[in-house]
This record gives structure tokens, sequence and C-alpha cells, in this order.
């Protein structure tokens, strides 16, 4: 599904991303752990094509992200760290307006807006302006919209930043629900314990470089190896390098 | 005092860091910028000695009329600094979130009020006093103005007359608050729209300029077209700060500083009073007009209603769902925010009562083809402008006010070209219609061949500087900035206004010929080769298709950069 090979970026002298490569297969949910600073939103933003990679290459479903960008963005959803809404629109609006950016008829934009206003549980907010929102409704609406072309995969960065213990609960059941029916999920996060939950593979990064890159299983026999929780081998983990 | 100037401190320390970037493409923009600041300096003083030249020896307007046209000018800018600050000091003033941090702080609000009030008026100001400045020097060196003249006509009343429209506009902004927390808000900015539309409307009524000329000349030559001729002004007119600039200098080019101190005085009085009611009412109501605004915000979200427009994103459209999409954003964006539809519609008023002047001007018969001809230019070259005001106010920002929420559109399945295209395309339409209407009414007095020749290249010119606007800001994108009017007073739009101008005059420099040769025709009642007319439009055609091409590139890379 998502397959990165040699990918670096460079800002000036300073290496964010160097050399990773990763391979993310169907159906997957992927947490893409590391501390700050340690080139993971980098990496998504690349793949998202927001940032230009200084070299390597990306593939989504065998079409090259930077050569193909089209094609490729079709098959793509993104969830940033931010939820940046265009604040004088309803919620409502933001989803038709992204609808249409995937070329979506008003049909099924207007299902699909009512399953996701039902699954994620946004109910009457979803006709006010988003300047009204909090920030876990906002979050909610960006996830709606990423989810609105029906994706093969989805990017996440940070999914549970600012959001409520009901949110954060709604948010994972709709990643899990979302990864059995078929999407593949790439997720950027701080918090093991969301890894710990809903991942089937796991990724670390540190200073710009792949340090793990393996099941959940496998770092879960590692943690009991050790004898550490998965705070400590994480911090273990990304200490070593 | 000290917390003001603590605050200062640190707000030069983030600005300087902003303006001296040390990388290379940094430094680049920095030194192009100086460039055309310095060529356009340069360019605004010769221009304007060229042009007083042009008007007082070759036109003899004489000195009188001279600067009563000086005065007009004045309090059309007067109300564009006024207007402009009152719509900039509503954001920074009452939405801003740096606002926001400063009340949580232990800091009087009054202080903040200052604070921000001087920095919009300096921010929004500065390059805009450059260029004036330049255009004073063009002044001063045609009169051969004494350089202490200079400073007195600069400082103690031309900036006194800036800072006078300033103050004023965040003295009607807090009373706009007061009253708008008292009654109903729309009606409260209904009001204030016909209150300027009624000073526009009865300033040209008792001070209209082609009546002035119209009586100077009519009593030409039994009266002495340099003399100051106070009894043909309104007494209304003398007590306004333009006509003590424009009188000021007009006694100073007459090395008369006795009549001109007491306009001085007046300047620099009207100014400290505005100054002190405007700090004065600030101590007192600033906080207050806060909170009611915070009050007046959420009460408005509690009587909005969704009513289902014809343009809502839930009808079906012709558009491809893509193309509807930035349109029907972008559509919305602008009517929901009050600050660019209001500050349209005012534009919008200023160009109809342009068309009505202009649309009623005689040139055959206007004095010699020399007069003719820049009467004729100086339109064309008005036309441009008001073009240019709005390319600079609208399509200059399209680009950053995407804001943040551009990487929706940047990580869509969406050609970058394609972004272009769409974001270009409404205000594109617009602006063409107002050049087409300026262009006809302009013109409608003309043979066929003018008439097409000139819209031909309005046309041609108003793509060009649209493309100008948006390709320059893409190039100085600030996607922090959610202000408009801000983006539009920025150094990237300030820079842009100067690249349109250099454009403008090019266009006008090259119709000279060919128009002032058909006037002298008409003047000598012989026959013109019309074809001759249309030879500018190879060299006009040309340049803009190359800065068309230059600047969608500019645009391009731009959407193209890492975000």
């Amino acid at each position: 599904m998502l397959k990165i090979e040699n990918l670096s970026k460079n800002f000036g002298s300073f290496r964010a991303v160097n050399q990773i490569n990763l391979q993310i297969d169907k159906g997957e949910l992927y947490g893409f752990l590391g501390p700050n600073g340690a080139g993971k939103t980098t990496t998504i933003k690349m793949i998202t094509g927001l940032l230009s990679p200084t070299e390597g290459n990306i593939y989504l479903n065998g079409n090259d992200v930077w050569l193909n960008p089209i094609e490729s963005k079709m098959n793509l959803g993104y969830i940033p760290d931010q939820p940046f809404l265009y604040d004088k629109l309803t919620g409502r609006e933001f989803l038709f307006f992204c609808g249409g950016l995937y070329n979506l008829s008003k049909n099924h934009i207007r299902n699909k807006i009512d399953g996701l206003i039902d699954l994620l549980k946004i109910g009457s907010w979803i006709d006010k302006r988003t300047e009204e929102y909090s920030q876990g409704m906002k979050q909610r609406i960006v996830i709606a919209s990423a989810f609105i072309h029906d994706p093969k995969l989805i990017i996440v960065d940070e999914p549970m930043i600012g959001l409520d213990p009901q949110s954060a609960y709604i948010v994972k059941r709709f990643f899990t629900d979302s990864v059995k029916n078929g999407t593949t999920i790439f997720m950027s996060t701080h918090s093991l314990n969301v890894v710990e939950e809903i991942c089937t593979r796991v990724g670390i990064i540190n200073k710009g470089n792949i340090i793990f890159d393996d099941k959940l299983e496998v770092l879960r026999k590692l943690k009991d190896e050790k004898n550490n929780n998965f705070e400590e081998l994480f911090i273990k983990l990304t200490n070593e390098e | 005092m000290n917390q003001i100037l603590h605050i200062l401190r640190y707000k030069l320390i983030i600005f300087i860091r902003l303006n001296t970037r040390f990388d290379l493409p940094g430094l680049l923009k920095n030194i192009g910028s100086s460039i055309i600041y310095i060529v356009f300096a340069s360019g605004a003083f010769f221009f304007t000695k060229k042009f007083v030249w042009f008007l007082i020896s070759e036109i003899k307007i004489g000195m009188f009329l001279l600067h009563e046209f000086i005065s007009i000018i004045l309090f059309i800018f007067f109300l564009a600094i006024n207007i402009g600050n009152i719509l900039v000091s509503y954001s920074t003033l009452y939405k801003s979130n740096e606002v926001g941090f400063l009340i949580t702080k232990p800091l009087n609000p009054s202080k903040v009020f200052i604070l921000k009030f001087l920095d919009n008026f300096f921010y929004s100001s500065s390059t805009l006093l450059f260029i004036l400045l330049a255009v004073l020097a063009g002044y001063a060196s045609y009169f051969e103005l004494k350089f202490t003249y200079l400073l007195i006509l600069i400082f103690l009343n031309f900036i006194p007359f800036m800072f006078s429209a300033g103050s004023l506009g965040v003295i009607i902004l807090m009373l706009l608050i007061k009253l708008a927390s008292r009654f109903n808000p729309r009606k409260v900015i209904y009001g204030l729209v016909f209150t300027y539309l009624s000073v526009v409307f009865i300033f040209f009524k008792i001070n209209s300029p082609v009546s002035l000329a119209t009586t100077v000349m009519n009593f030409y030559p039994l009266i002495d077209k340099d003399k100051y001729l106070r009894e043909l002004i309104s007494p209304l007119i003398k007590f306004l700060p333009n006509n003590w600039l424009s009188e000021t200098a007009y006694w100073l080019t007459n090395n008369n500083l006795s009549e001109a101190i007491p306009l001085i005085v007046l300047q620099i009085g009207c100014s400290i009073l505005l100054f002190s009611i405007a700090v004065s009412i600030g101590k007192h109501w600033y906080f207050k007009t806060w909170l009611m605004n915070l009050k007046l915000t959420a009460d408005n979200i509690a009587l909005r209603k969704n009513s289902k427009s014809f343009f809502s994103f839930l009808n079906n459209s012709l558009f491809s769902p893509r193309t509807e999409s930035i349109i029907k954003k972008d559509f919305w964006m602008f009517v929901r925010e009050p600050s660019q539809w209001l500050h349209f519609l005012i534009l919008l008023f200023m160009i109809m009562i342009f068309i009505l002047s202009v649309a009623g001007i005689r040139y055959v018969g206007l004095g010699n083809f020399y007069l003719q001809t820049g009467i004729y230019l100086s339109v064309f070259l008005f036309n441009l402008l008001l073009i240019s005001t709005i390319s600079l106010r609208f399509v200059f920002p399209l680009i950053s006010l995407e804001g943040e929420s551009f990487w929706k559109l940047k990580s869509a399945p969406l050609d970058r070209y394609y972004i272009i295209n769409k974001k270009l395309t409404s205000w594109g339409i617009i602006i063409l219609l107002i050049s087409t209407g300026l262009s006809y009414f302009s013109n409608h007095r003309f043979e066929l061949q003018i008439e097409l020749m000139a819209f031909v290249v309005n046309i041609i010119a108003s793509i060009t500087i649209a493309i100008i606007n948006l390709g320059m800001g893409g190039l100085f994108a600030n996607y922090k900035e959610k202000n408009a009017i801000r983006l539009s007073s920025s150094q990237g739009a300030s820079i842009t206004f100067l690249i349109n101008i250099v454009y403008i005059l090019f266009i006008v420099l090259l119709l000279f010929n060919p128009m002032s040769n058909y006037f002298l025709a008409i003047m000598l009642t012989r026959g013109f080769n019309m074809l001759s007319i249309l030879y500018p439009l190879i060299p006009i055609t040309f340049v803009s298709f190359l800065l068309i091409g230059v600047f969608i590139r500019a645009a391009y890379n731009s959407i193209q950069k890492d975000f």
C-alpha cells in the first residue's frame, strides 16, 4: 500500500529525515512513534505532498507520490496535527468543499456526511461555523474530511492532541473500525497507550532514523524481555541512538 | 510607560528577525525589494516633477488650480487612510490573538490600546508615507522649495494630517461598537456607509474640480491663475485638513511662511486634538468596547441562521465539483468577512463616482491638444490605478488568506495551475467587468477605433495587473496573517503596487504620441491615420504576456513551496 524508499529531508544543513525505508501493507494500522523533533511530521508531510523530499521516493499503490501526485492523492486521506479549518464555513460546507476536491457527486457527499456525523458524533455542530468549534470538534470534522472520499490510505499526525477522553474514544473506535473495513492507517503519535491499544505494527523514528519497525507483538516481547513497561522501553530505545 | 517600552522592544526584535533573514532567498528578496523601492522613489520623484511642470508650463492650469486639485486628491487620501484604519483597527484591537494574550496580563488595557493603535498606524502607513515623501520631494524640487520648508511640509503638516485620519478612524470605531451594542449592529454599519457616501457626495458637490476649473477659465485672463483665489473655495472646505495641507504647500512655494503658519498650527492642533480624544476615549472605552464586542460576536453567533442561498454548497451547480468547491469556498469566505465586502462596496462606490465624473468629460474643445492628451491619459492612468487598487486589496491576499487551512487544498488531488486558475477566476471576472465599465465610460465619446484600442489595452492591462498581484501575493505569502487589509499594506504589497505603477506608466507613455497626434489632428481638422493608434498595442501585448508568464510562474512556485 505505502512504500518509502531512502527518504531524506534536509532543512538547510539540518537533516530532519535520514534515508528511511518503510513498507506498510493493506489493512494495517501502523503506529509511527518518536520523540519531539524526531522527524515524524516531516515524513508525513512528504507523504501528503506538503514537503518535497530531498532524496528518495514514496509510492502509494505503486504510484510515485511526487511523480503522479493527482492519482496518488485520490487514494489518500490526511489528518494533520493541528485541525486548521476555513473558519467562515460550517462543518457541512467544509465537507462538501472537500468532497468536491475529489470530484464526488453531491449525493455521494450528502450520504457520506450523514454517516460520518453519526459515527463521529458531530450532531448539530455540523451546521455551525467552524470558528465556533472546540479543538475536539474541529478534529472530528478534519477526520470526517479525510474519510469523505473513502481513501485506501489514511495518514494521521498526532490524532489525540487536545481531545477529551470521550472524543479520543470515538476517534480510536473509528480508526479500528475503518481498518477492519480494509482501510490502511499510518498514524504518528506520542501516545504509547494508543499504539498499544489499536496499532498492528509499530515504527519508531529518532533523530531522523528508523530505529524499530515490526509487529506490535515483537515490541511487546521486547518489553517483557527487558522487564519494562512501554514508556521505559521507548525512552531506552530512543536514548540508545 | 515602562511596560509599553518593554512590549515595544520585543515587537521590534520580532520585526527585525522577520525582516532580516540571512539565507540566500531572503537576502535576494530584500535586495530586490530595496532596488524596487529606490527605483520607484526616484521614478515618483521625477514623474511628479515632470507632471507638475507639464501642468504648470504646458497646460498652464495655474498655481491655484494645481493646489486645489492636490487638495481634492488629499481628501480622497484622508478618507482612504481613515476607512482603512477603522477596518484594520477592528481586527487588531478587537479580534487579534495578541490582544487576547495581553489582556490576560497585568497590563492596563489603555496601554494595549495605545500600543496597537500606533502599531496599526505605522505598519499600514509606512510604505505609503515613503512613496508620498518621494512625490513631495519631486514637487518641492520643481518649485525649488527651501529644504527647511520641505521639512516643515512633511513633519509639521503631512504627518500630522495622516495621523489625524488614523486617530479619527479609531474614534469612529469605538463609537460604532458603543452604538452597535445599543442598536442593531447592521443598522449601525449601514449608517456608517451612508454617512461616508454622503460626505463624499457633499464634498464633490461643493468642491467639484470641473466647475472649479471652468470658473477659473471663465474669468481668465481677468484674474491671475497663480493667485490664491480664496473666494472661489467654499467656506466649509477651508476647515478641512486636506485644504490646510495643500494651502500650506501653496504658500511655502510662494516663500510666504507667515501665511502658512496659521495653517500649520491648525493641522498640528487638529492632529493633537484628535489623538488626545482617541487616547482619552481609549482609556475609558477600550476595554468596555472590547467586552461589548465579545458580547456582540456571541449574540451574532446565536442569531445566525443558515439560510439556503442559491450559492449554497448543498445545491447542484453547472461547474465541475472541483471548480465549484474552490469558487464557493472563496465566495463564502469573502461574504462572511464584513471587512472584505464592506471595503469592496466602498471601492465600488468610488468607482461609480469616478465613472459618473469621467463619462461627462468632453475632451474636444478643452484648450490645446496637449491639455486634451493630458486629461485623456490621466483618466486612462486613473482607470488602471483603480484596477491596481482592487487587485492589490483583493487579489494580492488571495494565496495568503488560504492561511494554515491551505493544507487541505495542497494535499488534495489538484494540479497547482488548476488552483491558481480557479483562485483567479472570480476576481478576474469582477476586475474585467469593472475594467470594461471604466473603459466604456471614459471613451464612449470617441471614434470606434479609439474605443476599441482603449478596451483592448484596458483588458490586457487588467488581466496582467491581476496576475502580477496574484504572483507577488504568492511570493510574499504570509499564511499566519488573517487580515486582508494588513496583507495588502505589507512590504510585499507595496512592492507589488510599485511594479503595477511602473507597468501602468509604461502603457501611458506608449499611448502619449498617438493620442497627442490624434488630438492635434482634431484641432487642426486634418485627417488622422487611425491605424497608428493600434501600434502601441504590439509592445503592450508583448510585455503584458511576458509579465503574465513570469507572475503565473511565481504563483505556481509559491504554491509548490514546502508548507
